[in-house]
């Protein structure tokens, strides 16, 4: 099978056609186009309907949509039926949106950013951001690539082989470690920003703690960047007035 | 107090990646705040004054998971609006505006990535045929539209986030020492917004006490330096 490395090009961005209707299905008929030309001249109508197939809805965490990917094309050229197919897609779109999610987005992430805020406030600003980027983007990288190779050997059986993985391990274990890079960090931030600033120290840590309080009891309608932008402006106000 | 032009249109270019990452493409953290300001205020000359307002809007943003089709801001531009605030001026006066720049922009940003969605579905809608015939070519049409259309989204939210930065610039915060005490709330808020989403991201398991040893530590070491 021939369009591998042009599949896993696309695969970032897998996005890039984003909607209610299909979300990810789009950009994922656009990755699986190159995988899918071997299939052409093999057997044109099974090629029609595979490129069909391809860009019905999908949904899943963007990163793992290689494991998805590369199991249908390979569930295609192993001649498995159409609908089998499709349900092999919608079967994967939760457990990968999910464990996607988990391991990403609120384990890998944080962890990262954490640790660059670390670096950061010491002063090695450049390091610290270089440091985020490599490290994040090398897991992010490896993890496209491990995910389409492991989709187009698994085929239908890559559940399984989710399953038998490295990566629900990952997803378990990533968690302690942003709780821990955070908890580190946001004291030093704070320090980085308010050394020096005397007894308005207190009510800094008030406010905050209010503020905390006030997304915990009322999350829905005090989100952080509305809690946000309401105290500053307030806090604008009284410069001003002050002024 | 203005920025050169040639510096206007690099930290616009940059902007605008930074926009496309936080979805279409190539989604490398590059949209994230601590980076997308503080290169901003780095391709700007003040390497420092971005990084404080990156930071800054980072604490907010560790409240947001981007996940799936929820609606979240688009700090991104937004970032590289407040850098270009901050850029050049004593950072500690101007930190509320550039936050208020920021996350002002990062909600209309949420918004526009709504837009974004809608009329990719609408683009969809027009080559439903193409679709079911399984071209090959309506699938590259409908992404390069898509990538086109959130480029045009991204250049279009830096462009006003660095012109009302550059508009804000000429009012006198640096001159007015109160602005230290805005600051500082701006401050606050972010604190409560990263202490808030790291309570909420670790739940009641064991992140939960990783997050308190953490938090110990860092304790520890802050006053310990």
């Amino acid at each position: 099978m021939t369009g591998r490395w042009r599949a896993l090009w696309r695969l970032f961005a897998v996005q890039g056609a984003w909607n209610y209707e299909r979300m990810l299905g789009i950009g994922m008929g656009y990755a699986a186009e190159p995988m899918l030309e071997d299939l052409k001249s093999a057997d044109p109508a099974r090629h029609a309907e595979a490129a069909v197939r391809s860009a019905e809805f999908f949904n899943s965490h963007p990163y793992l949509a290689g494991l998805a990917l590369g199991a249908v094309v390979r569930a295609e050229y192993d001649g498995l039926p159409g609908a089998q197919i499709l349900r092999l897609r919608t079967a994967l779109c939760s457990p990968l949106g999910a464990l996607g999610d988990r391991f990403f987005w609120a384990g890998l992430v944080p962890a990262c950013v954490g640790l660059a805020l670390v670096f950061l406030t010491a002063g090695f600003i450049g390091p610290a951001l270089a440091g985020l980027l490599i490290l994040y983007n090398g897991i992010r990288v490896g993890t496209a690539v491990w995910g389409l190779a492991t989709g187009l050997r698994s085929g239908s059986k890559v559940g399984a082989a989710i399953g038998r993985s490295w990566l629900p391990r990952a997803a378990e274990a990533i968690g302690p470690v942003a709780g821990l890079t955070m908890g580190i960090a946001i004291p030093l931030v704070a320090g980085w920003y308010l050394r020096g600033a005397g007894v308005q120290i207190a009510g800094v840590l008030g406010l905050a703690a209010l503020g905390v309080w006030l997304s915990w009891r009322f999350g829905n309608v005090a989100t952080s960047p509305r809690f946000g932008l309401v105290t500053i402006v307030v806090g604008l106000l009284l410069a001003w007035g002050l002024h | 107090m203005g920025v050169p032009a040639a510096d206007f249109l690099l930290v616009l270019l940059w902007g605008t990646l930074a926009g496309m990452d936080l979805v279409s493409v190539p989604q490398m953290l590059i949209s994230r705040p601590i980076v997308a300001g503080t290169v901003a205020g780095w391709l700007l000359g003040d390497l420092e004054g971005g990084a404080r307002i990156g930071v800054l809007l980072e604490l907010f943003a560790l409240d947001v998971l981007p996940v799936g089709a929820s609606r979240y801001p688009d700090y991104g531009p937004a970032a590289v609006g407040a850098a270009a605030l901050v850029a050049g001026q004593p950072w500690d006066r101007l930190l509320a505006p550039a936050a208020a720049l920021g996350l002002g922009m990062a909600i209309v940003g949420g918004w526009t990535l709504l837009w974004l969605r809608h009329a990719n579905a609408r683009s969809l809608q027009e080559r439903t045929a193409a679709l079911a015939a399984g071209e090959a070519g309506a699938f590259r049409a409908l992404q390069y539209a898509g990538l086109f259309r959130d480029g045009v989204r991204s250049l279009l939210l830096t462009a006003v986030a660095l012109l009302l930065a550059l508009a804000a610039r000429h009012l006198p915060f640096a001159a007015q020492p109160g602005f230290i005490l805005a600051g500082r709330i701006a401050i606050a808020a972010g604190l409560a917004a990263a202490v808030g989403g790291a309570l909420r991201n670790a739940g009641r398991d064991v992140r939960l006490r990783w997050l308190g040893i953490g938090a110990a530590v860092g304790m520890l070491w802050l006053l310990a330096t």
